[in-house]
């Protein structure tokens, strides 16, 4: 299992889209993907989990891995955070 | 993946005294009156479920005084107070107020002298009255203070009631659990949440709900979100329910071993309290929906005395003996006399 501090960079925070796109990524995955932050633990890979997050710009989420494909999830993810999945603020 | 818990989360680290008063007026029905230095519990904090009756800190022992609790003033400690002449009265007060109390409720009615409400003034703490009898009283805020300090975990799967017993349905993403959950609702029965459940523990029992902002949404995939409540109407929907079966479903795996005949339970540990467990494997044609109703069905049999497996065991364990007596040993019809059927 790993474990990694990432802050959302999107100015609009994780609203519909993005969540949408990060659960899409994590799903293509094997290894259980959850995130951490304010003392909720949701599953990654559904969508109604990561909105419940409201994770904001700048938000601190800690994400958690564990199966066979572990570090190329997490690395695959931490890019698309980075990236603000593609997307520029509307 | 099997199905487990996350850690538990407190509910909450603490609750203000102007809260703990606003809510207990408000959701509680308990007639409460401020008495002194209301305007300080705003900044006061309490910090355990836990009550206090102050009785021998009022005495002199305050060696294992417990100040942090929320202290219950009622008749045996007014009246100790007022046996007692002025002046010592306001001495045994202040082997109270000299430690950072965040509340005292007067039960029962009691007031206390004016001298001694100055007294936690100057101490800056709020004192409250209530009419309620002191043990009816402790015993509606011991609930409620539990419920506020309840501790709590997050699982995935779906919360449903379905004929009144509370169904978690679990399983890996993907597998299907959102749609067992709307077929179920489109049956009849009610959903409590959907992918995010949150499960408090309070009086031993787990109770389930949904997170005030995933409520009633269900993701279903290729869909979307869809809002279960506005599409099912009120009746198909329901805000708590008590955890007591959680179903499990697993892709079909031959070399997985199932449960065959229902004499072996399996349960899981959620927040130190063991809930039956059921291993469903999917298979094709297999109406997961109908078997979560007769889960249901099965946990209301049994509840009610009745367990179809143990039932069985005894009808072959009569049968067994029968034999070993040297009864009939050909099949036996389960009818004896076919009468015609004539229509």
């Amino acid at each position: 299992m790993i474990k990694e501090k990432v802050t959302i960079k999107n100015s609009a925070g994780l609203h519909a889209r993005p969540s949408a796109q990060l659960v899409k990524l994590a799903s293509k995955f094997k290894s259980d993907f959850y995130i951490h932050s304010y003392g909720y633990r949701v599953n990654g890979k559904s969508i109604l989990g990561v909105m419940t997050l409201a994770a904001e710009s700048g938000a601190e989420l800690e994400l958690e891995l564990e199966g066979p494909d572990e570090e190329e999830a997490l690395k695959a993810i931490k890019e698309a955070i980075e990236n603000k999945f593609g997307m520029d603020e509307e | 993946m099997p199905f487990k818990p996350h850690d538990p989360i407190p509910r909450k680290d603490k609750i203000s005294v102007d809260y703990l008063v606003d809510k207990l007026k408000e959701r509680v029905n308990i007639k409460i009156e401020s008495c002194a230095a209301e305007n300080c519990s705003t900044d006061k904090f309490i910090t355990e479920a836990d009550l206090h009756r102050p009785g021998l800190a009022l005495a002199g022992y305050i060696d294992l005084f417990t100040y942090q609790r929320i202290q219950i003033v009622g008749n045996t400690e007014t009246q100790f107070l007022s046996h007692m002449g002025d002046d010592k009265q306001l001495e045994s007060f202040r082997n109270l107020t000299q430690f950072d109390i965040p509340v005292i409720f007067l039960t029962d009615g009691n007031e206390l002298p004016e001298p001694l409400l100055e007294e936690a003034r100057k101490a800056g703490i709020p004192v409250f009255s209530t009419p309620l009898e002191t043990t009816r009283f402790m015993y509606l805020l011991r609930d409620f203070m539990e419920d506020q300090f309840a501790v709590q975990t997050m699982v995935h799967g779906s919360m449903m009631d379905v004929y009144g017993i509370g169904i978690l349905v679990a399983g890996r993403s993907g597998i299907g659990k959102s749609e067992v959950a709307l077929d179920l609702v489109e049956r009849g029965h009610r959903l409590v949440a959907d992918d995010v459940v949150m499960l408090t523990k309070k009086n031993n029992v787990l109770m389930s709900s949904a997170t005030e902002m995933s409520k009633h949404f269900m993701e279903i995939r290729g869909l979307g979100i869809v809002d279960v409540m506005s599409m099912f109407g009120i009746r198909s929907i329901r805000y708590q329910k008590r955890l007591e079966v959680v179903l499990e479903l697993t892709l079909w795996d031959e070399a997985q071993e199932v449960e065959r005949t229902g004499l072996n339970h399996d349960s899981v540990n959620i927040l130190d309290l063991d809930i039956p467990l059921i291993h469903l494997p999917i298979t094709p044609g297999k109406n997961i929906t109908v078997i979560a109703e007769v889960i249901a069905m099965n946990y209301l049999l049994k509840h009610y005395g009745y367990d179809p497996a143990k039932a069985f065991q005894e009808r072959i364990k009569t049968s067994i003996g029968d034999k070993a007596k040297g009864g009939d040993m050909t099949p036996k019809r389960a009818i004896e006399y076919f009468e015609g059927d004539i229509e």
